[in-house]
């Protein structure tokens, strides 16, 4: 059963963000969500594109003005 | 994971200027609008520093700065934005699915404004030095920070040759690697000849690039001869890729009808070839791809969709109904036999209230009602009965065939 793990990055600048979700992602299994809850508009460009070229689902979600979540969908 | 289904009129794949003008275009309609971005909305001329041929700012304009202001413009009339992938699309049938790896999409039309990406070279060491840090895909915009320097352009196309000659008016020294043999070019015969007599131009042919080098910024190029297999360093300020284009279409092939690059062909409606599905921008088959042709576009295909979907709800809600029979008059408004027979049409409108749904096509206005109900030729008389089509009159349209008609 995948299961949805939530990541609170808020308030955290670059590369802390970054860092704690290449961990976070190592503990998951395949088909697992990582949420990864930010407030700094650099984390919003650099984990995506880690994400995405690793090859996971990637999707980002403007939930207030200036905060976001990072789905992140393990897929191997 | 279960996938959540989310309904919406319209679905734009793609956040760049075709896409936000589009989005602009429908959210002001009232429609509701979902934009799709896969990575940073703004697209492609979020790339390009100095935007100074978009009319409106004579003081010029970053392309991240311009691209955030269509942003907003277009979040201010409502358009929600998802940033995530598309992973595939079912366009056919009149609700387009469109699906990201959380959440399946529906929609009544889909506007395709994916835009494209330069073509890489694929040699060591290409991903590090993109854009801002030695590899360029644009001489408009670079060729001034590279007063004095030597460059290196990849590729021997109309585009290759001409960037190339635009460069030698900063650069002290253009370099072009061809991979042709000696002589040879795809570039048209009159630039060919320009280039070939530029005392700042310099050739090497027969060469690939097989890596590129340097440190925080690109300062050497190694080509090799693919003939003789020899390794030729080069040192460069920078290196212009020009060697095509690809749009992303990937996910369309099979479905949308495109050129033999890959890009979608539309026509001035920005029609694709299924009825719904519209495209704008850099992914269609089009003579020139700057921010002011996206932004005519995305124009254009939002205004094509506002009417679309206008229409596709007249059809169902007022037409197509089998609570009574109805009788649908197509016509052109311009056409004098279409206007002699109103009066006739008048007559039954007021005869049948009540029993008979009596509506007027124009198609004067729009073809799109009459191709749905596969008129071609006007006047027209097509007669509804449980919500289908029943009878289709042509011919001697009078009032006995009327009268029998919607009996």
């Amino acid at each position: 059963m995948a299961k949805e793990v939530t990541l609170d990055c808020m308030g955290e600048a670059c590369p802390v963000p970054l860092i704690k979700t290449e961990n976070a992602l190592k503990k998951l299994t395949v088909g697992d969500m990582l949420i990864v809850q930010i407030d700094h508009s650099c984390a919003m460009k650099n984990v995506p594109e880690w994400a995405r070229k690793e090859g996971h689902n990637v999707e980002i979600e403007e939930v207030d003005d200036g905060e976001w979540e990072i789905f992140i969908e393990k897929t191997k | 994971m279960e996938k959540k289904v989310e309904k919406y009129d319209v679905v734009i794949i793609g956040g760049g200027a075709a896409g936000l003008t589009a989005g602009i275009y429908c959210g002001r309609a009232r429609l509701k609008t979902l934009l799709i971005e896969k990575s940073l909305v703004g697209g492609l001329a979020t790339y390009t520093n100095e935007i100074e041929n978009y009319p409106g700012f004579p003081e010029g304009a970053t392309g991240l700065g311009l691209m955030e202001l269509f942003h907003k413009q277009a979040k201010k009339f409502g358009v929600t934005f998802k940033l995530t992938d598309v992973k595939s699309v079912n366009l056919e049938g009149e609700t387009k699915i469109v699906e990201t790896f959380r959440t399946t999409y529906e929609a009544k039309a889909v506007i395709v404004a994916s835009g494209g990406k330069p073509r890489l070279t694929g040699a060591k060491g290409e991903d590090g030095f993109l854009y801002d840090k030695g590899i360029s895909f644009c001489a408009t915009c670079d060729a001034a920070a590279n007063t004095g320097k030597t460059v290196l352009v990849v590729g021997s196309g109309d585009a290759a040759i001409e960037e190339g000659m635009f460069l030698t008016k900063f650069a002290d020294k253009v370099i072009v690697s061809v991979l042709h043999d000696t002589g040879k070019m795809d570039c048209n015969e009159i630039a060919k000849a320009q280039a070939m007599s530029n005392p700042k131009m310099e050739f090497i042919w027969n060469t690939v690039v097989h890596e590129f080098a340097g440190e925080e910024r690109l300062n050497a190029v190694i080509l090799k001869n693919l003939k003789t297999e020899e390794l030729i360093p080069v040192k460069v300020d920078s290196c212009f890729l020009f060697i095509g284009y690809l749009p992303n279409t990937d996910i369309f092939k099979g479905m949308l009808d495109m050129n033999r690059g890959g890009y979608l062909i539309t026509n001035e409606k920005m029609e694709t070839n299924i009825e719904g599905v519209f495209a704008a921008g850099d992914v269609r088959d089009k003579f020139l791809k700057q921010v002011a042709t996206a932004v005519g576009d995305g124009a254009i295909a939002g205004y094509s969709v506002e009417k679309y979907i206008a229409e596709s709800e007249t059809f169902h809600s007022q037409i197509m109904r089998s609570d009574m029979p109805g009788m649908v008059y197509v016509w052109n408004a311009v056409d004098p036999k279409c206007r002699e027979l109103l009066p006739l049409i008048e007559k039954y409108e007021a005869a049948l209230v009540g029993k008979v749904r009596v509506t007027r096509v124009d198609v004067y206005k729009s073809a799109g009602i009459a191709t749905r109900l596969g008129v071609t030729q006007v006047p027209c008389i097509v007669t509804i009965k449980d919500g289908k089509i029943d009878r289709v009159i042509t011919d001697n349209i009078c009032d006995e065939e009327i009268a029998a008609a919607v009996e």
